[in-house]
């Protein structure tokens, strides 16, 4: 094994790559704007649909409006952006309740009889509210109307101790003070870190999909691998010069990707629209977490290149490497989602399993809570996969079935 | 210069089974000899050019190449000879310089003998206007030059042609011809296969007619004539393999 020949292959497929216009969108442009361009439309779907909610005026039907108490009656008027109020005259004939499942309103109040006069005496009684909970205007108006409710209920309750001259600190024997101890970091891994390893690992992929592709299966579509095979620099050689220019493509789209998520995090801090949003996840990548997440995404890129190479030399054309390549995506990405999935945790076991170990300390570095012990352990687990891999494409190169399959 | 022994190769078939590819192949070849391997497609040409060149392995039998044996020392034997056939590939994103050069690298030249042989033989092929363009840019012929260029560039002993004129127009195809026949005369040893005949009529000292795998007859052009009693040597072949 010569350096100088690694160095040859790697210099010349290193150029080659960097010609291919469709690698450089792969490895480049694609983590680039993937991320932003997803989130942006997401957060911007979302956001507008919860304020559309949030904001709408609710349409709702009292039914037998005079035996409403004044004070409610009033605290449900007092705004009218929050309710329009209307009563069962609004509808004549009509049955109120399929009014309600037909969206001609909101909600529906069913004021009892003699309900004002009730509460005066302190006798129980109740209230009716009938709403459609597959309706998300309507369960808004819901618990719009609950507030109301438990509020001027809450002023009931009061004015009758007031009267037994009872102090009002008796209903409220304790307060409870929920003190968070998180960190905004840790806060903003948990409830986001799963996203970011996910999108390094399909990018990492991706961008080593296509040189992949190109520098396997390619050399028997362009009838190139012959005059490779008959050139004095060994099966290994190839196999190493061609692995490196994978794996660092591989490498520079994960970073192509992190660079762009650390930019638009920073970015969306200081959108109006995006604010309440970039606050919940408050992502700041310190040099420490950023220094973990390239070392790992190294290994996952020699996971990837040792993999994609093997089966694109394997492949009679690129067509065919390309559908393999698909199914590789699923298996290999897919693992991914760990860290998305709730109550997944780091222990030995799952910092053995390849990916899944990934998703899982590159969330907990964004949320400050790595531990080490794990951290080697996934390594070691990473560093033998690669190995393995990649000799197993050396294996591969050197086999006549595999070269000559055309 | 070559020397096959017994060469055989077999290929496992899910189909077919065990192929014998080629059976029990042995001739050899000289210095300043252009040598033909003769036979359909399918014969077992390819497959025994392969071997020659190292790009497979024998499954029994070996060849000698200017000295070294391809089992033994197959590495030493890459740098012993110049590969080139008919549907040999370019990449197309590098130039043809840039082309020449890896494959200069790769054969251990140094920078300085990359560039002067290769200004040479640019010349030699007219491809001064041509050679820094991209692949992908030129037309079949001028591919098949940077090819020629290319598995010429470290002046090998021995040159192995399979089939190489496959698919190309008259005027490539005179290019190739004129190329081995510059080969033979700068005193290299030239193996060629083809199942053109008259191709192999024009080029070859001496030819075997090979077919399913096993070498037929082997002689002169104008041996296997006068053996067969035929006056070209699609008739002689039709009669050897017929036999």
């Amino acid at each position: 094994m010569q350096l100088r020949n690694i160095g040859t292959i790697f210099r010349k497929e290193v150029k080659d790559t960097i010609r291919d216009r469709r690698t450089m969108i792969f490895a480049f442009v694609m983590p680039i704007m993937a991320m932003p361009l997803l989130m942006t439309v997401i957060f911007k779907i979302q956001m507008g649909a919860v304020q559309k909610i949030e904001h709408a005026r609710s349409d709702i039907v009292i039914q037998n409006i005079a035996e409403l108490p004044k004070d409610l009656h009033d605290s449900l008027m007092a705004d009218t952006s929050l309710f329009q109020v209307k009563t069962e005259a609004d509808y004549p004939g009509k049955n109120l309740l399929d009014e309600l499942k037909q969206k001609a309103f909101q909600l529906l109040v069913i004021v009892p009889n003699n309900f004002t006069k009730a509460i005066e005496l302190e006798s129980p009684t109740g209230i009716e509210v009938y709403y459609d909970r597959g309706e998300e205007l309507s369960s808004a108006a819901y618990g719009k109307l609950d507030s109301v409710m438990t509020c001027y209920r809450d002023r009931v309750v009061e004015s009758r101790v007031v009267k037994r001259q009872i102090s009002k600190d008796v209903l409220r024997p304790f307060d409870i003070q929920g003190n968070n101890v998180a960190s905004a970091q840790k806060v903003a891994g948990k409830l986001f870190g799963g996203i970011i390893p996910y999108f390094l690992i399909l990018t990492c992929f991706l961008g080593a999909m296509s040189p992949a592709i190109d520098l396997g299966a390619g050399e028997k579509e362009r009838g190139t691998i012959e005059t490779l095979m008959v050139a004095p620099a060994t099966r290994g050689e190839f196999v190493l010069g061609k692995y490196f220019v994978i794996m660092l493509t591989g490498i520079m789209a994960g970073l192509m990707s992190l660079a762009s998520m650390t930019i638009f995090f920073r970015y969306m801090a200081s959108d109006p629209t995006m604010k309440q949003m970039a606050e919940m996840l408050a992502i700041q990548f310190d040099m420490r977490t950023l220094f973990l997440i390239l070392a790992v995404v190294i290994p996952v890129a020699g996971i990837f290149a040792a993999i994609l190479l093997s089966i694109s030399i394997f492949a009679k054309s690129a067509k065919e490497a390309q559908g393999y390549v698909g199914f590789l995506n699923f298996v290999l990405v897919l693992p991914a989602f760990a860290a998305l999935v709730p109550g997944v945790e780091l222990n030995y076991q799952i910092a053995l399993i390849p990916i899944v170990n990934i998703s899982l300390i590159i969330k907990y570095a964004i949320a400050g809570t790595i531990e080490w012990k794990y951290v080697i352990t996934a390594f070691v687990s990473l560093f033998a996969l690669a190995a393995l891999a990649l000799y197993f494409a050396k294996r591969w190169f050197e086999r006549e079935e595999v070269l000559f399959r055309m | 210069m070559i020397e096959a022994r017994e060469l055989c190769k077999n290929f496992k078939d899910k189909k077919r089974g065990v192929v014998k590819a080629v059976d029990h192949v042995s001739f050899s070849c000289k210095a300043g000899e252009v040598y033909g391997l003769l036979g359909p497609n399918g014969a077992g040409k390819t497959t025994t050019l392969r071997i020659l060149s190292t790009a497979l392995k024998p499954t029994s039998g070996t060849a000698i190449i200017n000295g070294t044996d391809v089992t033994v020392d197959p590495q030493k034997v890459r740098s012993q000879i110049g590969f080139l056939s008919g549907n040999t590939g370019l990449y197309g994103r590098l130039t043809a310089r840039e082309m020449v050069t890896y494959f200069g690298n790769l054969y251990g030249m140094e920078k300085q003998a990359i560039r002067r042989r290769s200004d040479e033989l640019f010349a030699l092929l007219d491809m001064k206007d041509f050679a820094d363009s991209r692949n992908e840019k030129l037309s079949t012929g001028m591919k098949q030059k940077v090819s020629i260029v290319r598995s010429v560039l470290h002046d090998p002993p021995v040159m192995v042609f399979d089939e190489p004129t496959n698919g190309l127009d008259v005027m490539s195809s005179r290019t190739i011809v004129d190329f081995i026949k510059h080969c033979r005369d700068s005193g290299k040893c030239v193996i060629f296969s083809t199942h053109i005949m008259s191709e192999a009529m024009r080029l070859c000292d001496r030819v075997a007619i090979i077919h399913n795998g096993r070498i037929y007859r082997e002689g002169t052009v104008n041996d296997l004539l006068q053996a067969t009693g035929q006056n070209n040597l699609e008739d002689a072949f039709i009669k050897i393999v017929g036999e």
